[in-house]
């Protein structure tokens, strides 16, 4: 597979700059997600390694080869459109072989092709219907499809699942994710949904406002984010961000905030040996949050139980720590009793730490060790 | 319970009103056949008949002002006739030369020049596309004379150049080569009057054909043309079909041009119609019989061209 490269590429639409220089490179039949909020640059992004958008600055290499110049056609790649974009007036066996007879290959080896893709995705009995006799999920698989007859190096995806409802996006995601095994080759998929970024992908680029804010395996920015937004972005529910100050008092230090005062540990300490600041964001994973009605009150948060939202073996509280919202996932047979003041016990080394100011995280010692080993030795985390 | 309520008063209102419907309907199909059923019917009478009054539809039809009509095209000698000074078929064989020709040329311009207007960006974009509305705003009366003195004086070959010699030795005649009096410049004239409309319809249609389709067929491969051709023009079939209807219509019918563009050899059956009449005599039955047979080949163009008018050609094509 050609390695994908992108080397500060920059998108202006007049005076205004919407990717500032992202730069990525994508290892060999890699499954590459580019995840973020809307207007994040992702699909700006997907669309110029496509060749429908120009590029303002920078460059796409396929292989070392510069691209940016090219049409879309000599590029060597299939796209996925979100809302399919299925040439309504020919029937899905055209539809997956327009390319090919573009190409004008011999008619033997594309009859050969499509029944072979057909077959894989399950749409042999439907070749001769138009697209409008087909429903939502027989049209994206038609669209995936036509990307696979093309045998091209690289597919893009761009949003693919965002038009299905919600059972039948579970189910193509499951089908995409069988498809991945089958098919080796690069793919750069955008979503704005970061559980199909977590479950489909090899790597995950996080972006928000034109820039990449991280990227790397899912369980490692799920475990590390490098700040904020991403720590906020990935993980239903959302991690808990409580605001508190650092005191000393006697022999500890406490993290302070409105309802919590949690007393620092020794790795604690360490972490925030080289931290000046006063003030500090704490980012709490609802799923570290256990319900301990014992715990000692300087390593556990006290919270009044607004809501449980039932969700199968799962529960989510919406709970108050002072004026702070905080969300606790637990399993449902848990006592819980609604507006009551409950506590809740947490590790402090599952504590996100971040700087309030740059939002940037501070990292776990450990972390930082497993930082200098992987730069060592030539890992690329950032 | 008020739907309810709606749903009988409506029911209601449809029972009281039928009668009165069907009336409008009966008057509605008088006012829109009446006038071909009488055509048709003086058409089959002989002129005295006609100008008799013995109206009514009881008469002895007979098929001699169509033999009248078509007595340059008939291939056996006609008894009531002795000279055939109604050159129908000729003109018949023009009028479809140039409605042909003008609608296939106003087609093939417009609807590339409506794709370039909708999908690319260029200098003067929205001056040009505000001018073709402009130039359907002057009425062809007000063309005349300017085009007249045109196609006469200024688009000539002279006979004197080769090219010129060569064409008035292959098809006679006098004076230098001009443009009047030829099936192109009244072809040239009915393509510039209806191409703004052509454009203005197809742009609605290009408008509605979604852009990822075409960036799909472009990941597939195809070039600026291919798109056009394999994707775009498949997919505006009825308006293609509705804009020729319309050209074509207007083509045929059309007689203040032609009647001053067009020579002998060039004229075409709404001039021959008019030409019979004289003020000596109004030969009724022929001018009857030529009309059937003006009306003729817009109906079966009309009938082909709407085929194609399939609403819903884009259904399916992406998530709406």
């Amino acid at each position: 597979m050609p390695n994908i490269q992108l080397d500060g590429l920059t998108k202006r639409f007049g005076d205004i700059e919407i990717l500032h220089g992202i730069s990525l490179e994508m290892s060999d039949a890699e499954f590459t997600v580019l995840v973020g909020p809307s207007g994040c640059g992702k699909s700006t992004t997907l669309r110029m390694i496509a060749g429908l958008e120009t590029v303002s600055a920078g460059e796409i290499y396929i292989d070392g080869r510069p691209i940016s110049h090219l049409e879309p056609k000599d590029r060597d790649l299939a796209m996925v459109f979100q809302d399919y974009a299925l040439y309504p007036h020919m029937n899905v066996a055209n539809n997956m072989s327009f390319a090919l007879r573009l190409q004008k290959r011999p008619r033997k080896e594309i009859d050969a092709r499509i029944r072979e893709v057909a077959d894989m995705l399950g749409l042999t009995p439907y070749l001769h219907r138009k697209p409008a006799e087909l429903s939502g999920g027989q049209r994206q698989r038609v669209a995936m499809g036509r990307a696979l007859t093309r045998d091209s190096s690289t597919f893009l995806f761009d949003e693919p699942l965002s038009n299905l409802d919600a059972k039948l996006r579970t189910q193509m995601r499951a089908e995409l994710a069988l498809m991945r095994q089958r098919v080796h080759k690069n793919m750069i998929y955008v979503t704005h949904d970061q559980i199909e970024a977590m479950t489909l992908a090899d790597r995950i680029v996080v972006m928000h406002d034109g820039h990449i804010q991280q990227q790397g395996a899912p369980e490692e920015l799920y475990k590390n984010p490098v700040n904020k937004f991403v720590a906020g972005f990935l993980g239903t529910p959302p991690m808990n961000f409580l605001y508190a100050t650092i005191e000393s008092q006697g022999d500890f230090t406490y993290l302070t905030g409105d309802g919590f005062s949690l007393r620092c540990d020794v790795p604690t300490l360490q972490r925030l040996a080289n931290y000046t600041d006063g003030e500090i964001c704490l980012g709490i994973r609802p799923s570290d949050l256990v319900f301990n009605p014992h715990a000692d009150v300087t390593t556990s948060l006290s919270l009044r139980v607004d809501i449980a939202e039932y969700i199968g073996a799962q529960s989510v509280l919406i709970c108050h720590c002072g004026n702070q919202k905080v969300m606790v996932e637990l399993k449902s047979d848990t006592p819980i009793t609604l507006g009551k003041q409950l506590t809740f016990s947490m590790a402090l080394e599952d504590l996100h730490l971040f700087n309030p100011s740059n939002e940037c995280a501070i990292p776990r010692l450990v972390d930082v060790e497993a930082t200098r080993l992987i730069k060592t030795t030539g890992g690329n985390y950032v | 319970m008020e739907m309810e309520a709606d749903m009988n008063t409506s029911h209601h209102n449809k029972g009281r009103q039928q009668p009165a419907f069907y009336a409008l309907l009966v008057v509605l199909v008088l006012m829109s056949v009446g006038p071909i059923v009488l055509m048709l019917a003086n058409s089959l009478k002989l002129d005295v008949d006609i100008i008799s009054g013995t109206s009514g539809l009881l008469f002895l039809p007979t098929i001699q002002n169509y033999e009248t009509a078509l007595c340059d095209i008939l291939p056996y000698e006609i008894d009531h006739l002795d000279y055939c000074a109604l050159k129908f078929g000729g003109a018949f064989i023009n009028s479809l030369i140039i409605a042909l020709v003008s609608t296939v040329l106003t087609l093939i311009i417009g609807c590339m020049a409506a794709y370039a207007l909708v999908r690319f960006r260029f200098m003067g974009r929205d001056t040009v596309s505000g001018t073709t509305l402009m130039v359907r705003m002057v009425p062809p009366a007000v063309l005349l004379v300017p085009v007249f003195g045109l196609w006469n004086n200024e688009f000539c070959i002279d006979k004197a150049t080769w090219f010129g010699e060569m064409i008035r030795d292959t098809f006679g005649g006098r004076g230098d080569v001009c443009l009047a009096g030829t099936h192109s410049g009244i072809i040239l004239i009915y393509i510039a009057m209806n191409l703004p409309f052509v454009i203005w319809i197809l742009q609605s249609f290009i408008v509605q054909v979604p852009r990822q389709l075409e960036e799909a067929a472009r990941m597939d491969g195809a070039g600026s043309f291919q798109v056009f051709f394999k994707i775009v023009l498949p997919l505006i079939k009825p308006g293609l079909a509705a804009a020729a209807i319309f050209t074509f219509r207007i083509a045929w019918n059309e007689y203040l041009l032609a009647s001053a563009l067009s020579d002998r050899d060039t004229k075409t059956v709404p001039i021959l119609i008019v030409n019979n009449m004289s003020e000596f005599n109004i030969e009724w039955g022929v001018i009857m019989a030529t009309g059937m047979l003006l009306a003729i080949p817009p109906i079966i163009f009309t009938l082909f061209a709407s085929r194609q008018i399939i609403t819903g050609m884009t259904a399916g094509a992406v998530k709406g």
